[in-house]
């Protein structure tokens, strides 16, 4: 039988590398999506997502066992994106060159390469959505992307935020409300 | 194509977060039997509605990185754990350094902390016994005022001498 979450944190503690070894290797492609879905970049992804763990495996003295393993990594997890994406200031070239880059990788689109004005288009989605999920303020931003790209529960994403199911509710409608406006254009 | 000037469905504003939530599949059965209800009868909350279900799938960018990214993420992540483990242990080796010397230094801080708590205390609560400057006064105004009662009083029995001594019928008494 696999040990569970809470068995390799214990080991891990004591000191047992291999442990949380293998807790990365259970968490981390959700903790690399997650991330993805924040810094919209693979490698900004890996590291963000990386960073997290090793903050984790530091403070594994400050895991007190009440909420799970999980909710207590993505909680730092989320903390480490909403750092990054405040001490971020990128600018409008990168952004649409790499809109740009993504959108020509076969495997995103579909297996027909994009005609040149699909690609545009869809480099211009790409910016503009980029741009909307930016401008939400942090709260707003966390609960739509645990909501909407995650597929978590208001439950879970309440417990992980550490705040109400109710305000959480207001954050995801807020931040739809706001993502509409920015993207009706597509619609 | 996309349109500049298409502008967003306005949906019944009282109805909207349960719209969002109905979206997400996060309303109880009774309540997305109303949401449902609502919805058939009112066009703007039914396009708005189809609006969602349009708008926010394109806000999620698919990634789906090759093998080779987690083979090397997962390296990557080992030598990190590697790096951060033996920074912990020579933390805990100088933790460890320390250790034998921390009753001891705790005890005399401890010590230390309670002689300069008595001393201050000390100065503190002994101050409370001792009067103001102004009760001082009040005090020794009455006495004072006496001092100088007595003082007349010595002057006038003088004065009463120098008479008696300067009357004929008593002047060699």
């Amino acid at each position: 039988m696999q040990p569970g979450d809470e068995d390799l944190v214990a080991l891990a503690r004591k000191g047992d590398h291999k442990a949380f070894e293998e807790l990365v290797e259970r968490h981390k492609q959700k903790a690399y999506r997650i991330a993805f879905d924040f810094a919209r970049d693979r490698e900004e992804a890996k590291d963000l997502s990386q960073e997290a763990f090793l903050r984790a495996y530091t403070h594994l003295g400050n895991f007190d066992g009440r909420s799970g393993f999980y909710t207590w990594f993505y909680r730092i997890l989320v903390n480490v994106c909403l750092d990054y994406k405040r001490r971020k200031k990128r600018t409008f070239a990168e952004e649409f060159n790499e809109a740009v880059e993504s959108q020509m990788e076969p495997s995103q689109v579909s297996q027909k390469p994009p005609s040149p004005d699909q690609q545009v288009l869809a480099g211009q989605l790409s910016r503009k959505v980029g741009a909307a999920l930016e401008a939400l303020p942090p709260k707003q931003r966390t609960a739509f992307i645990l909501k909407n790209n995650q597929g978590l529960s208001i439950k879970e994403i309440a417990e992980m935020m550490q705040t109400a199911e109710g305000t959480v509710k207001v954050h995801l409608h807020r931040a739809v409300t706001a993502l509409r406006q920015s993207l009706a254009e597509f619609a | 194509m996309a349109q500049d000037d298409k502008m967003a469905a306005v949906a019944c504003t009282q109805w909207e977060e349960d719209l969002v939530l109905h979206y997400y599949g996060e309303l109880a059965v009774n309540e997305r039997a109303a949401v449902d209800d609502h919805v058939r009868g009112c066009e703007p909350c039914r396009f708005y509605l189809k609006e969602l279900e349009s708008i926010l799938p394109l806000t999620v960018k698919p990634d789906e990185p090759p093998q080779t990214f987690w083979d090397d993420y997962s390296r990557e992540m080992r030598r990190k754990l590697t790096q951060v483990s033996d920074k912990k242990s020579w933390w805990q080796n100088l933790a460890s350094f320390f250790q034998p010397w921390a009753i001891p230094v705790s005890a005399t801080a401890a010590v230390a902390i309670l002689a300069l708590t008595l001393a201050l205390g000390k100065g503190f609560w002994s101050s409370k016994d001792v009067p103001q400057d102004d009760e001082v006064f009040m005090e020794i105004l009455p006495a004072a005022e006496n001092l100088e009662f007595f003082k007349t009083m010595d002057v006038l029995d003088a004065m009463d001498f120098l008479e008696d001594m300067g009357s004929p019928g008593k002047g060699s008494a």
